[in-house]
């Protein structure tokens, strides 16, 4: 597939999956990975014979290699580290975390070596930057992603980061819950208040937005980080497990790996399965046993929809109580709601959306994939922000501040100098007086979040200001000034009104990692980049050439090692029929045949010196 | 080479292929010839050993069911040893190992060394494997052993790598599913056949086995040659 212009792709970069996306012929359209599947799920990992995997095969090998596979970063990333959050995370993540070089940020351990957290979601977003360029045929350099409504700035910036480390250039971050809209009110001008109902695979997110034509303003976000179509498939597992221990005495299945990475991929493709049909068999020969004097057992199971339904009622509910807490905060009724879109594949759940019906009294929309509607929307404002007279809607998403800005007051509050979805460029100031007699100093602590204590709020940086004038408290007026510039940066001052005398900070949203680390880390990649193409195909031809040399040469001692060996006596003919199309292939002068047979010619010349080096046989 | 050591030689290859007596029958030869051959004295006590071991149960057996075969009748044959210790027999590690005549371990190692590199000349490479298991469980850092183990291990999966094909083919199964529960797997291989889903390649299926590289190869060259994936 190939276009004039170089596509711009928009990524849903999710806690469990990823989709890319992009607008294709003038409509927008989920590009399927080179597996054929639309959906890639988060994973890195180093597998235990060291190769690194990514994806759908690094999902297949998470729970026999868990503490070597990275699974849900997007927890982690831009986070500090002793936050709340990572502690959290700690305590159900089965790698190991621990603090970068400064003692703030997050590194994960991956096969023995810490690595960042973008790093981490990097090798996700280059592989998903690879599934597209495979699909159009051309190098992508261009992005626009997702991250949830609350994502501070540290974590948009380590999410910017990541796409930079990824080799993108990342056009513009993206609400998630905007994003979903903006897919369904694609060309539909939509002008009321929706609420998006996120149930991923790993969180759930309720946001509640005011949609005026191209303004996606979030006026709500709730949710619960800790719950998503995970819980649902280990209520699946251990029904599973516990059936299979009730018929075969009590033999206990989570004890080992293997037969539990079976169950979990049977689990989650039998719930897929029972919200399009009533029943779902689960079928997992050889899942213990076999071995000398234990028989093979085998997992047979049939599981129902209602069955599941009855597993999976709390959960269903916890989504309902947090959504309506969430419409209660924001002050609106279910009735007040225009649209409900579902998003998320647990969404799929014929329960799950009989519950939102309830709640609402109306029917969810479900005119897009719920897996894929984030990402479809990331690739129209792609779309708009690179070809605006193409785009078939007026899109404008503007760069708003996504948390609460602010200082910390007495008694430890948190005071807003600026909302939360103020358009960027933006400034305001604010007056406030000493809160003790005769005050020297003021400490200024600049918070973001939307908690009125300090305490819970993010601290970006502090400062105090000092010589405050002489006075009872009340008396000396300090005035803050904060600062947003387009870019993200915040300056924040403190002026003391009577004396003048200021003091200043300026914030810039980081991810961990510094500018110099990144630089590091993109000159370690291009480093290891394969050479020219040129260069590389005469190191090939000539290393082929030396090792049909070689297998030649040691043709005689294999041919008698193998004649006294019980093994492998088709092992020589093998080895001239690959011979011989190597040897073609490399009078053909076709690079890629050429690079097809060294593989094989490698393996051959392997087992030849094996063999020729057995000693005895010589 | 000399003619006692092609006695030598000889004995241990009719002990690879399970002829035991033919084994002894050449280790006597050896050491007729050369007294003071070390190693075919060596073997020829472990196999009298592993003889001795099994008599007092063949003897019970005896009485219970009288004579069964015709050399249980005659007290100086040896018995016929099995060469698979898994089947509970004696085998010829296992007799050097017990032996109370090797009274220290270094001359245990010693002889179950020279055992392993004899049947890597062989080309018996699983067998070879089997007494370097042995022997590292004697003397875990133990260089020569443990050169063995790499060159043995690797011998191997080439061999079985070589019955894959290429590692970058995409294996697909070719049973149906239903005729899958008639094989006759144990629950690692259940879990390798689990992973054959016509997406992954057999590069894939190594990574994703979490087993080692040897016992992958092993169970996937059992597949190809037993047309249980093509």
């Amino acid at each position: 597939m190939t276009t004039d212009h170089e596509p711009v792709i928009g990524i849903d970069l999710g806690t469990t999956n990823s989709v890319v996306a992009a607008v294709v012929n003038g409509s927008p359209r989920v590009i399927p990975n080179r597996g054929g599947q639309l959906l890639t799920p988060s994973i890195v990992a180093v597998a235990k014979n060291g190769k690194q995997l990514v994806g759908q095969l690094a999902r297949r090998q998470a729970i026999t290699n868990p503490q070597n596979t990275i699974h849900a970063a997007k927890r982690l990333i831009g986070r500090r580290w002793g936050s709340r959050e990572v502690e959290d995370a700690r305590k159900v993540l089965p790698y190991e975390l621990v603090a970068g070089p400064g003692g703030h940020d997050v590194r994960v351990v991956l096969d023995g070596n810490p690595i960042s957290v973008p790093e981490v979601s990097a090798m996700v977003l280059a592989e998903l930057k690879a599934d597209a360029e495979a699909f159009f045929g051309r190098v992508i350099s261009r992005a626009v992603i997702t991250v949830p409504a609350y994502f501070n700035d540290g974590q948009r910036q380590a999410t910017r980061d990541a796409g930079r480390l990824a080799g993108l250039d990342v056009l513009r971050i993206v609400n998630e819950p905007t994003s979903a809209a903006l897919a369904y009110g694609f060309g539909r001008g939509l002008e009321e208040k929706v609420v998006v109902f996120d149930l991923g695979g790993g969180t759930f997110d309720v946001s509640i937005l005011d949609v005026s034509k191209s303004v996606f303003d979030v006026v709500a976000v709730g949710g619960d980080t800790y719950l998503g179509g995970e819980d649902f498939d280990r209520r699946v597992i251990d029904a599973l497990v516990f059936g299979f221990a009730r018929d075969h005495d009590g033999l206990d299945l989570r004890q080992d790996r293997m037969a539990m990475q079976r169950i979990r991929d049977a689990a989650e493709r039998a719930k897929c399965e029972l919200s399009t049909v009533p029943t779902a068999a689960v079928h997992l020969p050889f899942i213990a046993g076999g071995t000398a004097g234990h028989p093979a057992l085998h997992l047979e199971a049939q599981l129902t929809r209602e069955q599941l339904e009855d597993m999976t009622r709390d959960l269903v509910d916890r989504c309902i109580q947090v959504t309506a807490k969430t419409l209660k905060e924001a002050g609106l009724r279910p009735q007040q709601i225009g649209e409900v879109l579902l998003v998320g594949g647990q969404t799929r759940m014929p329960r799950v959306q009989q519950a939102v019906r309830e709640l609402f009294g109306r029917e969810p929309s479900r005119g897009v994939h719920p897996e894929e509607v984030v990402a479809l929307g990331a690739a129209i404002q792609a779309q708009a922000l690179t070809e605006p007279e193409a785009s078939a809607a007026e899109v404008l998403l503007l760069d708003v501040t996504p948390r609460d800005l602010g200082i910390m007051v007495a008694g430890g509050f948190f005071q807003t100098v600026i909302p939360r979805n103020t358009t960027v460029p933006a400034s305001q100031t604010h007056v406030f007086t000493t809160s003790q007699d005769y005050q020297p100093t003021v400490r200024i602590s600049v918070l973001q979040g939307e908690s009125e204590l300090a305490a819970e709020n993010e601290l970006l940086g502090e400062f105090i200001l000092e010589g405050l004038r002489s006075a009872r408290r009340g008396e000396v007026e300090i005035e803050v000034a904060f600062d947003i510039s387009a870019d993200g940066i915040v300056g924040v001052s403190a002026r003391d009104v009577h004396t003048g005398r200021q003091q200043s900070i300026t914030v810039t949203a980081t991810s961990g990692l510094t500018e110099q680390e990144i630089q590091q880390i993109l000159a370690e990649g291009a480093s290891q980049a394969p050479a020219p193409a040129d260069e590389s195909g005469a190191r090939r031809r000539a290393a082929l050439e030396a090792a049909l040399e070689e297998i030649a040469s040691l043709e005689p001692a294999v041919a008698l090692a193998l004649q006294r060996s019980r093994f492998g006596t088709d092992a020589l003919d093998r080895a001239h029929r690959l011979t011989k199309q190597a040897r073609e292939a490399l009078a053909s002068g076709d690079g890629q045949r050429i690079e097809a047979e060294a593989r094989d010619v490698d393996r051959t010349l392997q087992l030849f010196r094996s063999l020729a080096s057995g000693g005895g046989v010589a | 080479m000399t003619v006692a050591n092609r006695w030598l030689e000889d004995g241990i290859r009719a002990y690879g292929r399970g002829q035991v007596s033919e084994a002894e029958r050449c280790w006597r030869e050896a050491l007729a010839l050369d007294p003071a051959n070390e190693r075919a004295r060596s073997y020829l006590a472990s196999l009298i050993h592993a003889a001795a071991l099994a008599a007092p149960a063949a003897a019970a057996a005896r009485a219970r069911t009288g004579p069964s075969c015709a050399w249980d009748e005659q007290p100086g044959r040896v018995p016929v040893m099995e060469i698979s210790a898994d089947a509970g027999g004696h085998d010829v590690v296992s007799a050097l190992v017990d032996s109370p005549r090797h009274a220290s371990r270094e001359e245990q190692v010693a002889d179950l060394m020279q055992l392993a590199r004899d049947r890597f000349a062989l080309g018996d490479f699983s067998g070879s494997l089997e007494v370097i298991e042995r022997i590292l469980a004697l003397e875990p850092a133990h260089g020569e052993a443990l050169a063995y183990l790499r060159e043995n291990e690797s011998t191997l999966v080439h061999m079985y790598e070589s019955k894959i094909g290429p590692l970058d083919a995409v294996p697909r199964l070719a049973l149906r599913p239903e005729e899958v529960t008639w094989l006759q797997l144990d629950h690692r291989a259940g879990f390798v056949l689990a992973q054959v889903d016509g997406t992954a390649s057999f590069d894939d299926l190594f990574a994703l086995s979490g087993l080692s590289r040897l016992d992958t190869a092993r169970i996937l060259a059992r597949f190809v040659t037993d047309g249980i994936v093509r």
